[in-house]
Parts: C-alpha cells; structure tokens; sequence
C-alpha cells in the first residue's frame, strides 16, 4: 500500500512580508501554491497511490479565492480519473463551511465531518484501510479531540489525521493533543497538519506534520513538501519529497564595510558564493558593518536595497536569489547616556513600554486589522522595544559624535 | 567649580587685565560700556568656546589687535586648573593645565570637567541678564515647561530637540487626523485595495452561484437528454403506426372479411374427392364408350368377303395348301433369285466371250509347262529387245561421229556403206530366218550366224586403210554393231516365232502375246461359269416346278384365282387365311364385350351417384358451383395470411397501439404533437447547452483572471509596508515619550525640591507677596499670599522676572551637590523696584555661601552693601 500524506496547501494565498517584486517573479509567487499542489498531485499520479490525505488549510476559506476552488475540483477530478481517492480534513483556515460547499467535490473525494469518524477503503490488493478523523467546524478547536478517535481498527491498517497542534496548557485554539495520547489508539500512521515546518514527533509509529507545500513568508525557511508513505513488512514509512517552487532563506553576511560602495562588491560577492539551487527569497541580515548615519539611513530606508537590485540584476538572477530586505545587524547599544542616569533611561522604559502605553500610543490604529493583527503579536513588543533602543544608542551615538 | 582668575589677552576692550575673584560673592561694578557684557560674554567663551565667526558680536575681538583670547583659572574639586583659549578653529585653541598636579590635559577633558554644564545650559541657566530673564514672558507655555524641564534635567536640552525631532518624523509616518504622511497614505490606499478585494471576492459566490447552475444545468441537460430519448421513441412509433395506417386499413378490411361465416366442405381436401370421384365417372365413361365400339366393330367384322365364300366350301381341299403357301412363297422367292442369278452368270460369261472366243471357240488354257515356257520366252525375248535398242543406239552414235570425222567422205564411202548394209540386211535375214527354225538352238545358232555376218559386214570387212585407221576403226565399230544387230533381229524372231506356235496351240493366235496371261485367268473364269449355270439351272426348274404345281392345285380348288400368277394369288391367301383366324377369334371377343359393357354401366353408375352424392350434401347442383365455393375459400384463406403478414409488418406492438387510435386524422396529430414536444424539448436541450457552454465561458474568465490573488499579494505587500511604517513611526514615538518619560523622572526628585527652593526665594524676592510655585506637566502659576492664583501671562514684567530668578537661583542652590557652577548675572534686576532690588542683593548674599557668585552692576548701590568681593572695572 502507498499513499500521500500532505497539508497546509494553503492554495492562492498571498505571500508575506514582501514589499515589491519583480514582475518576473510576481507571477511565479502568485502561481507557487498551485505549482507546489500540483506537483504533490502529479506524484499521486505517477507513483500510483492507493489514496492522497490533505491534512487541512487546504485553502484560506477567508480570502474566497476562486482559483483554489477551481483548482481543488480540477486536481481532484484528476485524481479522479485514476481512482484515487482523497480523504480531506479541514483545518483552520478552510474551515467547514456549509454555505458554499452545495456543490461537492467528485465523488472520489471524501471530507471528513465536524465529528471524528472512521472511512474505510479497500484497496486494489484487498487491503482494508481505515483513516479516522474530522474537520474544523469553525476557526478553533480549543478541546482535545483525540479521546474521540476509534483504537485501532480490524482493519490492515488504521491511520489517524489531525490537524492541530500539541497541547501547550493555555491558549490552544487548534485541536490540542498529546502525542501520548495518540500512541494508545495504536495506529499505524498519524498525518498532522497545521505546523508548516515538516516533523516527526516519533519515528515509530510515525507521528508526523507534513509541512506546507510552499513556503510563503520568511517564517517558513527550508526545504517545503509533503510524504509518500510506503509499506514495508508492515511498517508504514514515510519518504519526504520537495515541493516547494520558491524557497526562503535568511542569510547573514558578515562585513568589514565602512561605506555602502564596499558593502555593495561585499554583497556582489557573497551572491556568487552562495548560488541557491532554486528560486529563493533570502531575508539577508548584515552584520559588522560599520556605516555612517546617511549610509545607515539608505539601507535602513530600503534605498540602497532598490538601487542595488536594479543595478546587479543580473548577479541576483544567477544566484537565484531575490533579497527581499537587508537588515543592518545593530552595534551593541550603549544605553548610557552622558547626561542623564541610566537609571532615569530604565525608569522611563518601564513606562513606556508598558503595554497600556504601547496600546495608549497605538490609538486608533487599532482599528485597522491587518495593523491590529501584527500588533497583537507577541515579538511586536520586544521587536518594538529592541528598536526603541537601538534608535536611543543611535541618537546617544549622535550626541556622543557631536561633542567629539 | 569655582572661579579664582580671570586673566585677559585680548578680548572686546579689555587687554592684559588681570581679575581676582572670591569664591563667594563678587560685584564687578562699572558703568554702562564699562565691559559687564563682555566679562561675561569672556567667561563664557573661554570656558565653552569662542561663538563662529558668523557672529562677530558675540566674538569680542580685541580692537586694538592685541592677542584675542585670555586664560581663567579655576577650582574643581580638590584641584585647580588653567584652562587658556587662543583665536583658533572650532571654538579657538584650548590648552588645560593641572596646576595642582602641573600636568598638561587633553583639551577635550575641559567638557569633562565642565560636564553636565554646556553651553546653552551655562547660558539658559548660569549666565542671566535682563533680556533672559525676560524670555519668560517670550516663551511659550511649553517651552517654558521646558526650559524648566531643560534646568530640571541637565543635558535635556538636546533630548528634548531629539524627542522633538522624533515627534517631527513619526509625524511625517503617520498622523490620526492627517491625510499627506506615508501611513495614512498607505491606510487610504489599503481601504481601497480592500474595496477591491471585496468587489474582487464578490466573484467567490458568483463562483459558486455559477458551479452550482452548472451542475443544475447538466442535471437537467441529462433529464432532457433522456426524455428526448424517450420523445424520439415515442415521435419514432408514432411515425412508423402514421407510415402504417394504410396498411392497418387493409388488415381492418381483411379482418371484417374473416369474420364472415367459413362453411364447410369446401377444403382443398374436399376439391381431390370432387377430382377423384369426377375422375373415376369419366374413366367409367370412357370405358363404356370405348366397349361400345369395339362391340360394333366387332359386329361390323361379320361381314365375310367373296373369296372367303368361295374358299369355306373348298376349305377341306384348300387347307393343305394354304399350310404350304409359306413354303411355296419360299421357293417362289428362290426361283426368283435363281433366275437373277443365271441371268448374270450368262452376262459375265458373254462378256468373256466377246472378248476372247474367236469364231465362237474359247482358247484353250496353258498347261503348267507350257506356262512356264511362255514365260521364259517371254523374257529371252525382252532380254533380247532390249539389247538390240542398245545396238540401234550404239550405231547410231557411230554413225554420228563418222558422219563427223568424214562429211566429205561420206560420198566415197558410200559404196561401202551400201556393202555394210548388205551385210547387215544378209545378218538380218539369216537372224530372222534363223528365227523361223524349228528348235531353240536352231534359232539361237541362226540369230547368232545373223548376227555374225551382220557384225562381219559391218565391222570386219571394212578394213580401213591405214591412212584412215581411225576411220576404219570407226566403219568397223558400225559394221560391228550392225552385224550384232542382225543377229539380235534374228533371235527376237526366233523367240516370236516359238511363241507363235504356242500362241496357236491354244487358239491364242490372235491375241497378242502380252495379254496371255490375262487371258489365263478369263479363260478360267469363264469355265468356271459354265458350270455355275447349269447348277443354277437345274435349281431354277426345280422351283419353277413346285410353284408351277401349287399354283395349279389353287387354280383347281377356287377357279376365280387359276391363271393368276403367284404374286397375285399370294396375299389373297394370305387374307383368307388371316380372315379365317379371326372369324374363329369374333364369337369369344363379343362375349366378352357384352360382359364388359354391363360391368361398365354399373361402374359409371356409381361414379356418378357418388358425385352427386358429394354435390347434394354440399348444397350444391353442380361442380362449377363448387368451384366457386372452393375458389372463394381460398380467397379468404390468402386474405387471412395476407393478414397475417400485415399484421408482421405493421408489428404487435403497433398494432395494439394503432388499435386504440381512432382515426388517422387523430394519428397524425399525435404524431404532429409529438414531434412538436420533440423540437420543444431539443430547444430547451439547445438553450441548456448553450447555457452550459456560456457558463463554461464565465467560470473560465473567473478562474484565469487573477485579479484576487494580485490584489491579494498586492495587499500583503501593503500591510508589509504598513507594518513597517508604523513599526517606524511607533518606535520614533516611544524613543520621544521615552525621552520625556527619562527627563521627567531624572528630574522629577530634583524639581519639587527646586520648585520648593525657588517658591523660598520668589518670596524673599516678593516680600511674601507670592508664597508657591506650582509646576505641573504643562502649566507653571504662582499662589499669591492670599491665596489667589496666578499663571505666568497675568504677572507684571518685574515679577515675572523675579520668577525666573527665583527658578534659576533655586537650581544653582539644589544642583549645586552636581553642578556647582558660579552664577554670573549681568545687570538682572533692572525692572526690579529698590525694596525688591535690596532684597534680591540679600539673597545673593545668602546663597553666595554655597554658590560662587559674580554679579556685574552698574548700580553702585552695591558698593554700599559692604558684602562681598567688589571689584571696579574703570580702575
């Protein structure tokens, strides 16, 4: 028996963290979900698999695309065509929803309820194979759904999907569990989705996330894909294979730049030594550098960024690389002021930053909910009070530069 | 930091003076232009530097061209310094000099030591004159808060311009009620985006609104489909029942025929009964007829002719001859052939005759010798022939040649050619002569003897002449030859002659010679004949006799037959005798057919009863009238199959169905009706397809377009940017409120003591007239001693001053554990009254103990107040 297990497609959604891009690369991006599902598809197809399970996010149900629908009911009539089957279990973002679903997808395609429930194939060696599991109601699961999976079955073999998260303690809106819990319903393979980074959480049975098909923010670095599982003298074992058409990558450079000249044949080189094997958007973060205020400014600003993508186009092609910020690593911050106590620095930080004033200071601006959204992160604030500070060391630096 | 000396170089007026100070209270009084500004201007300069060369004024270079600069030495904890500065760049050239431990310093270690006091706050705060103090009332409220903050806190001037300049450029990122900064742009622009988005996304339920109509559609193409499957059936029938109306007529009629009573007796069976019976009456009949007439033939044969009479009373004579007729005819027929056979006999015989008899006498035929001898002759006499032609022609070449060789001649020698011929004629006759004697040898010998003198004539005799030998040779040749020739002559007769006496033995005389053997065989033959005639003569009496005697014994029995001939009286016998066996025969053969002829009768009888028997139970009189019941029989019967065969070719299920049609008017509507719902529902098929084809189209377009997922990016793309700004502009607005969150609280322990400090001073300075100074986060007010309160907008200018003072005396007091800088004041009390002015030198005085303090004045009053260091600046 062989099937694939995948998640997180996340179909037609947009990628994050991007400013601009090149035309020639738009259209890449845009076309990247699909590319990576359909190659997911294209191996169902060739390896001949006896069934394909979508552990959920699928699509984003919120961005109503109609090219992830379009695109799920063409792949799926595909598969189709070979008799292959599909067990999908909606995760949080395609969510069931009963109002735009009147029209079903064909009939190899089986989408597992809002209940944990059990659908049993019989493949082609007569082989009976029982896959339980259940789909996203609404955005949250908050509760432990695992006391609800069936043990395993009488069947060959039994495999669980979910998709949801390990139990932290607090806060778990995406189907906590407990991996040991999972091992008691002694089945044969756990396909999890929702975690986009792809990992085993044991090896034997495989209890593993399958990753997204394609990495869409600087979040989601590596190698992105999804598993042919095989059965080997009654083991399943899962084989990762890649997916992914746009790869993403943070990279540090390590500069002895004083001005932007030298930081741009220091970039110019590290390109030619480090050629990515595939379309990869490369977050670079510089470091040892020590550049004056100007100099700083234009490539805090993105300006030098700008001007040396136009300029070394074609080095940036032949590395394959599309840097989508350069970071300035800051100097060690020295917060103390010359003329006034640090104590008094310290005293006003913890005003400051308290999350009453950050909230205070944000206003109104909360209302806007892609700003509300980033605010409400948890890095927001250190990320904030980190920049504070080493905006403060610049302007202590300033002054320090001024007296001298 | 206290200040001991001033020592000037060059600056303003001033040049090589020389000023000792006290560490406490100093008065430096000298009238106006007497260089109170410019002392103060001196240490100022000399502590923070010389100001640019944009402001000239504020330079004080020395007039005179004396050396600009000068040196000022002073007190810092437990060590004194000379501090020197020179014209120079960037604020002049500094030297520091440790005096306590005689140490040159890096000139930057001056800010060091100066440090927290700058510039600005040594001016703001140190160094006061009227026109300062009078900014009061200049500033704005905030500025005034600041500026408090700014003595509160040291160093907070620059924060504070940082923290302003923050607030500039967070206000450039984003401002709530602002319209052109980056964020609000980008708010603006991501509603729109949004808009979009939102107009884009109505395309998701279009989407599926469309998904849905296509799948409804194909169900219902699928329902149509079908039913117009089943219309094309039903339109099919009701064509192929229209197409078969005509003959569901004809099945109709032939039906109401069939329904017609069938009556019996009228099967094909029953039509081979009527044959049979009619049959068997017309055999019977035909018998009957066929008996009657041999009855009267036979009656007719009784009838007996003449010679049958004449024969019935001789009929015992005649009986034995007429058993002998056959024989006779027999012989009849011998005599006949006898006499045909005779006659031809004869004719052959005759004929040899003719040829051969001579005078009616037949030669006789050869015996054995004889024939043999003639035969031997015979060839002598060829052999003999043939050599005297060979001779002839020998001669006649001889002679040739003679004649040739001798033309001439041919006269001289013809005497002698005469005497060859003679010898020649001589051989001749003796040859021929020889030839008629008797005996073979004679006449060999005589030939030879011919011959010998023919030869000897010829050739012997003429002997040539030996001039002419070959003449005579050749006269010899000839002679010769015809000497052989004579003799040949002669043998030929002598065999001729033998012959001829044979030839004459046997009466062949005349005949000659050649044909004897013909004559042989003819002369057989002929005996031979001879014989067979008198054979054959003597059978032919013999047969003429026995018919002779028959026909005699007829003639004698019935006379009308004698004299007849046989040939005649033969088959009139034959006739009789015929005649009298069927006489014998008729009496039995009448019997029979009577007998016949009543069998018959009864036979046909009963054919006919039973034909009519078969008629009458059918009801009918006659056979053509069963006939036609049969012929109408078949009729319906070939109708019913007929039917039958319609009833195939319109089919069961047609014919049931056309059954329940009522006429073809109805039909042909049904039909019309059908078709009709046919084209409707294919019109409805067409549209749904065509439908189904359109939002194929439309689901295409929504797929392809795109435009959610670039709006979509697009809008990633902007909430990026959006992030960033406003990450921006909050982190430059925290660092501002940090700012002044770290200036309030480094100088909030110190401003309610300076605030308490100066509310002490403002009213040793009012004369208790103003008991508190109340400085909150953006309003400064004093309380008058009656407990009203006033802001800073409603004092007069000398007690706003006094204020001021107040503050700034305050700080120098509360700040000097840090600070300790002396406080040089130009000519500040200007717009105080005496009473005030008296009690502003009694503080000096008071805060002198811990504050050095230089006070230039032009009012002499001070030298009065016998306090203090006091120094005139005109001496």
């Amino acid at each position: 028996m062989k099937f694939i297990h995948a998640a997180d497609l996340h179909l037609d959604s947009p990628f994050l963290g991007l400013t601009s891009l090149p035309s020639s690369l738009l259209t890449t991006v845009r076309q990247s979900t699909f590319t990576a599902a359909t190659r997911v598809f294209d191996r169902a197809l060739a390896e001949q698999v006896d069934f394909v399970i979508l552990a959920g996010d699928l699509f984003d149900r919120a961005e109503q695309s109609v090219a992830a629908q379009a695109y799920l009911f063409q792949q799926f009539d595909r598969l189709n065509s070979a008799h292959i089957p599909v067990i999908i279990s909606f995760g949080n973002h395609d969510y069931l929803a009963d109002q735009h679903q009147t029209v079903a997808y064909p009939a190899n395609v089986t989408t597992l309820g809002a209940n944990v429930s059990t659908h049993t194939l019989t493949l082609n060696s007569g082989e009976a194979v029982a896959i339980s599991g259940f789909s996203y109601p609404q955005r949250w699961v908050t509760t432990d759904q695992l006391a609800d999976y069936p043990v395993h079955a009488a069947t060959d073999w039994h495999i669980g999907v979910l998709h949801g998260a390990v139990a932290t303690g607090s806060a778990d809106h995406y189907a906590p569990f407990h991996v040991a819990d999972m091992l008691t319903k002694r089945y044969d393979y756990w396909a999890l989705g929702h975690i986009h980074h792809h990992q085993l959480l044991t090896e034997q049975p495989p209890i593993l996330y399958a990753g997204n098909t394609q990495g869409r923010s600087i979040n989601e670095t590596g190698e992105k894909g999804a598993y042919l599982v095989t059965s080997e003298s009654g083991r399943l074992v899962p084989q990762f294979f890649t997916t992914a058409e746009i790869l993403w990558a943070t990279a540090t450079l390590r500069s002895a730049a004083t001005d932007l000249r030298q930081l741009t044949t220091e970039l110019t080189a590290w390109l030619t030594e480090h050629v990515a094997a595939q379309s990869t958007l490369t977050q670079l973060t510089i470091a040892g550098a020590t550049l004056d205020g100007t100099d700083l400014a234009s490539v805090r600003s993105g300006e030098w960024l700008t001007l040396y993508q136009r300029t070394h186009a074609r080095q940036l092609k032949a590395a394959q690389r599309y840097l989508i910020n350069v970071v300035i690593a800051a100097q060690p911050a020295n917060l103390t002021a010359p003329q006034i106590d640090a104590a008094y620095w310290e005293q006003g930080a913890a005003t400051i930053f308290a999350p009453a004033n950050l909230q205070t200071t944000f206003g109104k601006l909360a209302q806007e909910p892609a700003l509300a959204a980033w605010f409400a992160q948890p890095a927001t604030r250190s990320q904030l009070t980190d920049q504070a500070q080493h905006l403060l060391a610049e302007l202590t630096g300033k002054e320090g530069h001024d007296e001298a | 930091m206290k200040l001991n000396r001033l020592t000037i170089y060059g600056f303003g007026h001033f040049h090589d003076r020389t000023f000792d100070l006290s560490t406490d209270l100093n008065f430096l009084v000298g009238p106006n232009e007497a260089g109170k500004s410019t002392l103060t201007q001196f240490i100022t300069s000399i502590l923070f530097g010389f100001p640019t060369k944009k402001h000239p004024v504020l330079r004080y270079e020395p007039l005179d061209g004396s050396r600009f600069g000068g040196e000022i030495q002073f007190t810092q904890g437990s060590a004194t310094y000379i501090v020197t500065r020179m014209d120079g760049p960037r604020g002049g050239k500094v030297t520091l000099h440790n005096e306590t431990t005689d140490l040159e310093l890096p000139a930057n270690q001056l800010a060091n030591l100066l440090a927290p006091v700058d510039a600005q706050l040594f001016a703001n705060v140190y160094a006061i004159n009227e026109p300062r103090l009078g900014e009061v009332f200049a500033a704005s409220k905030q500025e005034l808060i600041d500026r408090l903050r700014h003595v509160g806190a040291v160093g907070s001037d620059f924060w504070l311009q940082q923290a302003h300049q923050l607030d500039r450029q967070a206000d450039s990122r984003y401002k709530p009620q602002g319209r052109n900064p980056i964020l609000n742009q980008q708010l603006q622009e991501h509603r729109e985006l949004t808009a979009k988005l939102a107009k884009a996304d109505a395309a998701y339920d279009t989407y599926w609104q469309l998904l849905q109509e296509q799948q409804d559609f194909r169900q219902q193409q699928a329902q149509m489909q079908a039913t117009l499957r089943h219309q094309r059936q039903v339109t099919d029938q009701l064509t192929q029942q229209a197409a078969r109306w005509s003959a569901f007529t004809e099945w109709q009629r032939l039906g109401q025929l069939a329904q017609a009573p069938v009556p019996s007796g009228f099967t094909a069976a029953d039509a081979t009964q009527l044959e049979q019976l009619r049959g068997q009456a017309t055999a019977a009949d035909q018998a009957l007829a066929a008996d009657q007439q041999r009855l009267q033939t036979l009656q007719q044969d009784a009838q007996l002719p003449p010679l049958f009479q004449a024969y019935l009373p001789v009929a015992a004579q005649m009986d034995p001859l007429l058993a002998t007729l056959t024989t006779t005819r027999t012989a009849d027929s011998d005599r006949q052939r006898l006499a045909a056979s005779q006659h031809d006999l004869e004719e052959r015989a005759g004929t040899i005759e003719a040829q051969y008899a001579t005078n009616g006498q037949m030669p006789r035929p050869f015996s054995l010798t004889t024939t043999q001898q003639v035969a031997a002759l015979q060839e002598r006499l060829t052999t003999a022939s043939q050599k005297r032609r060979r001779l002839q022609q020998q001669l006649n070449q001889l002679n040739e040649r003679f004649q040739q060789q001798q033309p001439v001649r041919q006269q001289q020698r013809n005497p002698l050619a005469d005497k060859q011929i003679i010898w020649l004629a001589v051989g001749l006759i003796v040859l021929i002569g020889s030839l008629f004697l008797p005996g073979t040898l004679f006449k060999l010998v005589g030939a030879l003897l011919g011959v010998a003198v023919g030869y000897y004539g010829v050739f012997l005799v003429d002997s040539s002449t030996p001039a002419s030998r070959e003449h005579d040779e050749l006269t010899a040749d000839i002679r010769d030859v015809q000497a052989q020739l004579r003799e040949g002559g002669h043998l030929v007769d002598d065999l001729n002659n033998q012959l001829d006496v044979i030839g004459d033995a046997h009466g062949l005389g005349d005949l000659p010679t050649e044909q004897w053997s013909a004559a042989q065989a003819a002369i057989t033959e002929w005996e031979r004949l001879s014989h067979q005639m008198e054979a054959t003569h003597a059978q032919l009496v013999k047969a003429q006799q026995q018919v002779a005697n028959f026909l005699t014994a007829v003639g004698a029995a019935l006379p009308s037959l004698a004299g007849e001939n046989f040939q005649t009286v033969a088959p009139q016998l034959a006739e009789l005798q015929t005649l009298k066996q069927a006489i014998q025969n008729q009496a039995g053969d009448l019997a029979t057919v009577a007998e016949r002829l009543k069998t018959d009768q009864i036979t046909a009888d009963q054919a006919q009863q039973a034909l009519a028997a078969f008629l009458s139970t059918r009801n009918l009189r006659s056979v053509t009238a069963f006939y036609d019941h049969y012929q109408a029989q078949r009729e319906r019967h070939n109708q019913a199959e007929q039917r039958t065969a319609l009833a195939t070719q319109i089919g069961a299920e047609n014919l049931t169905a056309l059954q329940q049609v009522t006429d073809q008017t109805s039909l042909t509507q049904a039909v019309q009706a059908a078709q009709t719902q046919q084209a409707q529902t294919q019109q409805a098929l067409d549209l749904t397809t065509a439908k189904l084809a359109t939002l194929a189209g439309q689901l295409t377009h929504l797929t392809a377009s795109g435009t959610q997922a670039t709006l979509r990016q697009r809008l990633a793309n902007l909430e990026t940017q959006m992030v960033a700004t406003t990450q921006d502009w909050l982190v430059q607005r925290l660092v501002s409120q940090w700012i002044a969150a770290t200036l309030a609280a480094a100088s909030g322990d110190r401003l309610p003591q300076i605030v308490t400090q100066a509310s002490n001073f403002y009213g040793k300075l009012t004369e208790n007239r103003y008991t508190e100074i109340e400085l909150t986060a953006d309003t400064l007010r004093v309380k008058r001693a009656d407990g009203a309160w006033r802001t800073v907008g409603q004092l007069s200018r000398g007690t706003a001053e006094q204020l001021d003072l107040a503050v700034k005396l305050a700080f120098a007091v509360v700040m000097q554990q840090q600070v300790a800088m002396p406080l040089v004041i130009d000519d500040g009390f200007v717009n105080f009254d005496a009473q005030r002015r008296q009690a502003a030198y009694a503080l000096l005085a008071e805060i002198s103990q811990h504050v050095q303090i230089i006070f230039l004045t032009a009012d002499t009053a001070v030298e009065q107040l016998r306090t203090g260091n006091l120094i005139r600046l005109n001496d």
